[in-house]
């Protein structure tokens, strides 16, 4: 087919056109390139211009070019249908293979077409809650959560006491062994001992693995049913016990047992807004944060100032199925099945109840860095979106590139924020979540300078994918940065952006 | 566009196709959003107005890759008569045929094929006529390649639709791109359309998608596709009984092979029309303003004058155009997404349910479900106007058809006049959004421009009060005096030829405006190319420098689907404003435009003007950009709309004052700043307040005396009778609009480098004269001029010795002798006027002298002390001495 088609594409065929002025009869020959692609009274402009024609046959020539075009274009197109036609019926194309693929494509992209949609069990429930979360029982709702995430935290406060209690009992009996290693021991029983405390360890932890899951799965199937109960309840006009049902929970409300014992260790949280404009004539409006906090801030429920924090809950949760959605980039390692240092903590935020928290499905274990999977939540304090970004070591050298995966992962990750009405999102700027030793001052400004940089880039970018929509975008620094660092942080900020004058009252002259 | 009559409007809505992650176009660029590229294609199909064709109104961008169309509608189609099972009769199908080829026929005389002929895509009005939807659809999706989904219907494909296969044309290099599809598959489609009305019902019902199409494309084995067909349908005895004709007809439709089926402008002219084909008039396009043709040359009365009247109905709005109509709509809060919605068409999951769960380095996506909300559901939802008319059911007739005559009138008289008046007074965003008031703008402006130029007067005189946005590529025409053959004229200009400032046009395009959807779109880049070579190309004593393009995207924007008219307005502005701006060498232009600029802010703002200077901030470094471009490089177009609207208005001078308030809204972060601070904030100009900077512009403008901005590159005045016949216009903010003849009183133009030294303006003796409100009783001839109370009082200080003032001085002025007047610190000494010059500070001061070195200085000096608006005789008393305006003082005083 290929080659019919080379055919009959992109020939050249000659216009002519005679015309006589008084008894000399002159001939204008004109190569034409087919498929026509201008317009036909330019070209005939042109003509006159360039070889200078006389007026008196303006119209005529005007006539007889566009139907030539007409007619040689209408060849065109009867050639080029008859030889596809030819090659159905020679059979050079196959043509079940053919009609499969149309119909494909009418199911695939019609909806008259296309098969039922299975009634998903997510969207049906994202209505209701919905529905609930914008009604007066949003309140039971959230506590209800609450309650499960005091229960849970309840149980890893259990397993972490337990893990002490038993590496404490191991090291007490390792302090033991060495002592009596070269002794009465060799180092083959102190191994031994090794193997056999990490194995008890292991058990224990899964142990505890076990039970957390257990126990979210039964929360989160109660949650569930009651939620569906619930919403049913309330479409049910004379159903009186429903208000009960709603009273009644708050009074259930559990005070966290620690809640007031363990306070948390507050850092002075240091923090920095700015307006930004980016665009050289249309300018879109954007809003930037710097901020000395930890990751998981956003993530967790701050059991010591609750007013504050139930309006947050209540704020993430009205706008859960919204189309302004909060994210969270999060660093991780590319070992998706072990279970530590940041991602343990996640780990252990999410692990406080959840209704329809989904994991990235656990069947590839190995992602590459840049890229990222992404979870939902519903039950976090401040986010809906968390990004899970695989970053390696490289990212703690000093020299990396805008075309570094980590920062090409950013890209992404923006982009999924455009698609997917992401309108807040936080990130890492140095791109690690703690501080170390070769972190240096010139290695965080160059760092800090980089992702700025990049991130206006992409901001930039974005702004032709989604037309400009205003975007928060939050910076986050670690908490070990010094004061001193984070100012240097911000002055660096409105030299990249151009941030929007502070608007001057004053009075009229 | 014709009246919406009893049509109604419409909107559907589709997807555009996601472009693949992270591809560039060939020039390093991002490539464009196939929803941008479907927009720019659409614009097109506006101009395309046919009786039997629903007229294209807007297509708008959503989120996500969303189009939504809007466009003339029907409720009814033929799907409805289908669903009744009856067979049609064989006149009414011969109609119907007709119909649809005369809508077919013309289309393709535009270079469009339908594609997705449907008997729901064929709607019928009122009256029972066809009219075709979707007509534009394959043309907009540049044949199906920039959607997901296939142009067209299962059952109403031609076979060699069918047989050419879903081929994007970006798998494929350009050299090896398969045709779209020509008229000849529109005609198949028809034929099977006409066959199912003849049997009333729908074929291959029975049949999946696959089957239908392979059971199509094995008719080419069959004698007689249509006895097949109805075998196969069971309707065999109806067919045999059509008569001859439309048996034909169907015929010749339904002819498998390409070749030898007829295209629509053949089958209307066969015989199987002709006892149809006497009922329907040739449809002639009207003329439109600026055609060549006589507009009037149609326009006869009828016998019977009260004939015009007799069928008035009271549904004034259904009398204005689809266009105005859907303008009103969306003013009077229609949301065409809410509508959507509304009707289900809109069905968006919430964004949580959809994300993926893994994302590749190379952006592709894992475990996201296809979402089904994206699915074409080309259903069109009739859009409801009862808001539109509820709110304007208080508006007379009156409004509809506004007097023009009577010059005194310009708004109706109607109740709501008083309203309407009301109105007038609030900010132009809030008129620029009210229903009511837009509606009495555009029709008023609708007719004025509809007498251009007879009525040109009163469209500069309407034009002061606001444009109305929805005119305002006409009224932008007709303020910049564009008339005569314009289509023609750029027609005959060669565009195609490359020329060596192509690779310069070819950089700069996608680097003008492209936050604009139009602007962007590759059909606004062509049209970019072709408007600015064309302009290039006719010009050939000047050049193309970059600037040019945001000059003319404006008028492209505002003209988009009429080049000519864009160039033609492009070619009226640069000789007012930018006169020989474009020139090679064009720096005496450029330096003498920028001092005479200095001049200004030091005229109008001491102070400003004394620090930038101090710091060496001239406007040589930012203001350039400003000028060439007219401030079009600068603002975002909403922006330059306004401040054009006004700057149309104004003369060649205007533009200084326009750069003066920009510095104003600015001056508080100058004056605070050093030099390197000023560079940046203007590196990128921060927002300006358009507004206010229109109303502080006409207030400098106003206090600027006409010489002080003279310059001689400026262009010439024309020439008396060039300007007696056309432009009697009405002037704007001074008592002159075009310049006067030039007398001995005028100013002369001096050596650059004089002027350059110089801090504060010349005025003319001519504008003292007219300032001082003096009469002039000698040989001269100076115009006479009504008294103006808004006039600005002024003082005339004189700085010859006092004796030479004995001698004879100008009435009213004082007296201060350069030699005595500043201490060596620069401080003014104390003398008899001291306080009076004190007293009049911010008002007009003139320094009037016979050396002009000293009446420099003496300006400069007062610039220094932060007195505004100081201005110099040009060539000082001698020039005033002929005219015997000198008094002499009686000797008491």
């Amino acid at each position: 087919m290929k080659k019919n088609r080379e055919r009959f594409c992109d020939r050249e065929r000659e216009f002519v056109y005679t015309f006589k002025v008084g008894s000399q009869c002159l001939e204008l020959r004109v190569p034409l390139k087919f498929p026509v692609q201008e317009n036909a009274s330019h070209l005939h402009g042109r003509l006159m211009l360039l070889h200078s024609l006389p007026c008196f046959i303006e119209n005529d020539l005007k006539e007889a070019l566009s139907q030539f075009v007409e007619e040689e274009s209408l060849r065109d197109y009867d050639r080029d249908a008859e030889s596809s036609l030819e090659a159905v019926k020679s059979g050079e194309v196959d043509l079940h293979q053919l009609a499969s693929t149309w119909a494909k494509a009418y199911a695939e992209t019609t909806l008259e077409h296309a098969r039922p949609e299975e009634p998903s069990w997510d969207e049906d429930f994202a209505d209701v809650y919905h529905d609930l979360i914008h009604s007066p029982a949003s309140e039971t709702l959230l506590n209800l959560e609450h309650n499960y995430f005091v229960s849970i935290s309840e149980l890893i406060g259990e397993r972490d006491v337990e893990l002490k209690k038993l590496r404490e009992r191991q090291g007490i009996e390792m302090e033991k062994v060495m002592q009596e290693l070269g002794k009465s021991l060799t180092d083959q029983d102190v191994n031994s001992l090794a193997a056999q405390h990490f194995e008890s360890q292991q058990d224990l932890e899964n142990k505890w693995s076990n039970e957390l899951k257990q126990s979210t799965a039964i929360q989160k199937q109660e949650y569930q049913e009651w939620v569906i109960k619930l919403h049913q309840d309330l479409k049910n006009p004379n159903n009186s016990s429903l208000s009960e049902e709603i009273k009644v929970q708050p009074s259930q409300f559990r005070e966290s047992v620690e809640a007031t014992g363990r306070i948390y260790e507050e850092h002075r949280k240091l923090e920095e807004s700015f307006t930004i404009h980016l665009g050289a004539q249309l300018k879109t409006m954007h809003n930037l944060r710097l901020l000395r906090a930890d990751m998981l801030d956003f993530c967790k429920h701050k059991r010591n100032h609750r007013s504050g924090v139930k309006l947050h809950r209540l704020q993430t949760a009205l706008s859960l199925y919204s189309t302004s959605l909060c994210g969270l980039v999060l660093l991780v390692d590319n070992r998706i099945n072990s279970y530590s240092g940041i991602k343990r903590d996640t780990g252990n935020q999410n692990g406080e109840s959840d209704d329809k928290t989904k994991n990235a499905e656990r069947s590839y274990l190995n992602i590459l860095p840049g890229e990222f999977y992404i979870t939902r939540h519903s039950n976090l304090s401040e986010i809906h979106v968390v990004f899970h970004l695989c970053v390696d070591d490289n990212v703690k050298s000093g020299n990396i590139t805008a075309r570094d995966p980590a920062i090409m992962g950013l890209r992404n990750i923006l982009k999924v924020c455009c698609t997917h009405d992401i309108t807040t999102i936080s990130i890492p700027l140095l791109l690690v979540h703690d501080m170390s030793e070769e972190m240096t001052i010139p290695w965080c400004l160059r760092r800090a300078e980089l992702v700025f940089k990049c991130v206006k880039g992409f901001m930039m970018e974005m702004a032709s994918w989604d037309g400009g929509i205003s975007r928060t975008v939050q910076f986050l620094v670690p908490h070990s940065i010094s004061e001193e660092m984070f100012y240097q942080l911000s002055n660096m900020l409105p030299q990249i952006f151009r941030v929007s004058s502070t608007l001057t009252l004053t009075s009229k002259h | 566009m014709f009246p919406l009559e009893d049509a109604e409007i419409g909107a559907f809505t589709f997807f555009a196709s996601a472009l693949p992650h992270d591809v560039c176009g060939s020039n390093g660029l991002p490539l464009t959003p196939n929803s941008i590229k479907i927009l720019g294609r659409f614009q097109i199909l506006k101009t395309i107005t046919h009786p039997r064709l629903c007229q294209y109104v807007d297509i708008s961008r959503g989120k996500h890759e969303r189009l939504v169309v809007v466009a003339e509608h029907c409720e009814r189609s033929l799907e409805d008569l289908l669903r009744e099972r009856k067979p049609m009769s064989c006149s009414r199908v011969l109609c119907i045929a007709f119909e649809v080829l005369q809508g077919l026929q013309y289309m393709n005389k535009h270079g469009i094929v339908h594609r997705a002929l449907s008997p729901h895509n064929i709607l019928l009005d009122q009256k029972g006529h066809i009219k075709l939807a979707k007509f534009g659809l394959y043309h907009m999706t540049a044949h199906g390649d920039d959607v997901d989904f296939p142009i067209g219907y299962p059952s109403y494909l031609a076979p060699e639709v069918i047989a050419q296969g879903i081929l994007k044309t970006i798998d494929h290099a350009p050299s090896e791109k398969p045709l779209p599809s020509g008229p000849k598959s529109d005609v198949w489609s028809l034929g099977i359309i006409l066959f199912e009305l003849c049997v009333g019902r729908k074929l291959f019902q029975s049949l999946d998608i696959s089957e239908r199409l392979k059971f199509l494309l094995t008719l080419d084995c069959v004698d007689d596709t249509l006895i097949v067909l109805a075998e196969e349908h069971g309707c065999l005895d109806i067919i045999k009984e059509l008569p001859e004709n439309v048996t034909d007809l169907l015929k010749k439709c339904l002819t498998f092979h390409p070749s030898k089926r007829p295209t629509p402008d053949e089958l209307m002219k066969d015989k199987v029309f002709s006892e149809v084909a006497h009922l329907y008039t040739p449809f002639t396009k009207p003329a439109s303003l600026f055609s060549s043709s006589l507009r009037c040359a149609e326009l006869t009365l009828p016998e019977d004058i009260s004939q015009l009247c007799k069928d008035i109905n009271s549904d004034y709005l259904a009398e204005r155009s689809i266009e105005e109509v859907y303008y009103l709509w969306c003013l009077a809060g229609g949301d065409l997404e809410k509508e959507l919605v509304n009707k289900e068409i809109i069905r968006s999951k919430p964004p949580i349910c959809t994300l993926p769960n893994f994302l590749f380095e190379d952006g592709e996506s894992f475990g996201q479900g296809r979402d089904r909300s994206s699915l074409l559901d080309d259903t069109t939802v009739t859009l409801s106007l009862c808001q539109l008319r509820n709110r304007l059911k208080d508006v007379g007739g009156e409004a509809f058809y506004p007097l023009l005559e009577d010059d005194q009138s310009n708004l109706p008289h109607s109740n709501s006049n008083n309203e309407l008046s009301a109105a007038a007074t609030l900010p132009l965003i809030i008129r620029e959004r009210d229903t009511e008031y837009q509606l009495n703008r555009i029709i008023l402006f609708d007719r004025l421009l509809k007498a251009y130029p007879y009525k040109k007067n009163q469209i500069w005189k309407e034009a002061r009060v606001d444009i109305p946005p929805l005119m305002r590529g006409l009224t932008w025409a007709a303020l910049l005096g564009v008339e005569g053959a314009i289509h023609a004229k750029y027609d005959s200009i060669d565009k195609d030829t490359p020329i060596p400032t192509d690779r310069q046009i070819e950089v700069d395009i996608p680097r003008c405006h492209q936050y604009d959807e139009l602007l962007s779109s590759p059909e606004g880049h062509a049209k970019f190319r072709r408007v600015l070579k064309a302009w290039v190309v006719s010009h050939p004593d000047l050049v193309y420098w970059q600037g040019l393009d945001s000059l003319c995207a404006p008028f492209l924007y505002l003209n988009f689907n009429n080049e000519a008219l864009a160039y033609a307005c492009m070619s009226a502005f640069i000789p007012k404003y930018l006169y020989n701006f474009f020139l090679k060498d064009n720096s005496h232009v450029i330096q003498e435009y920028l001092t005479v600029f200095s001049q200004m802010i030091a005229f109008h703002d001491p102070e400003l003007s004394n620090h930038l200077n101090e710091i060496g901030f001239i406007p040589d470094l930012y203001a350039i950009p400003w000028f060439l471009t007219m401030f079009t490089h600068v603002f975002p177009l909403h922006k330059i709309f306004h401040l054009w609207d006004t700057l149309l208005l104004g003369n060649s001078s205007f533009p200084f004052c326009i750069g003066v308030a920009i510095l104003q809204q600015l001056r508080d972060r100058l004056l605070a700043n050093g030099f390197n601070e000023c560079i940046l904030l203007f590196s990128d100009l921060p927002e300006i307040d358009i507004e206010r900077c229109v109303r502080e512009s006409i207030n400098l403008f106003c206090w600027t005396p006409k010489s002080a901005t003279y310059r001689q590159h400026a262009q010439p005045p024309k020439s008396p009778s060039d300007s007696s016949g056309v432009r009697s216009s009405a002037p704007y903010f001074s008592a002159e609009c075009s310049d006067p003849p030039r007398t001995d009183l005028s100013r002369e133009s001096i050596p650059l480098n004089d002027l350059k030294s110089e801090v504060s303006p010349r005025i003319s003796a001519e504008d003292l004269i007219d300032l001082c409100e003096l009469t002039v009783t000698g040989h001269f001839k100076t115009p006479i001029k009504k008294t103006k109370s808004s006039k600005p009082k002024l003082l005339v200080v004189d700085i010859r010795n006092s004796e030479d003032f004995v001698r004879g001085h100008i009435s009213g002025s004082i007296n201060i002798p350069f030699s005595a007047a500043f201490t060596a610190e620069g401080e003014l000494t104390q003398g008899p006027y001291t306080a009076m010059l004190q007293n009049f500070k911010g008002k007009v001061i003139v320094i009037v002298g016979h050396v002009a070195k000293h009446t420099a200085e003496f300006a400069a000096q007062l610039v220094k002390m932060k007195y505004p608006r100081i201005c110099i005789l040009d060539g000082g008393i001698n020039k005033i001495k002929p005219t015997g305006l000198l008094t002499i003082p009686s000797p008491q005083i």
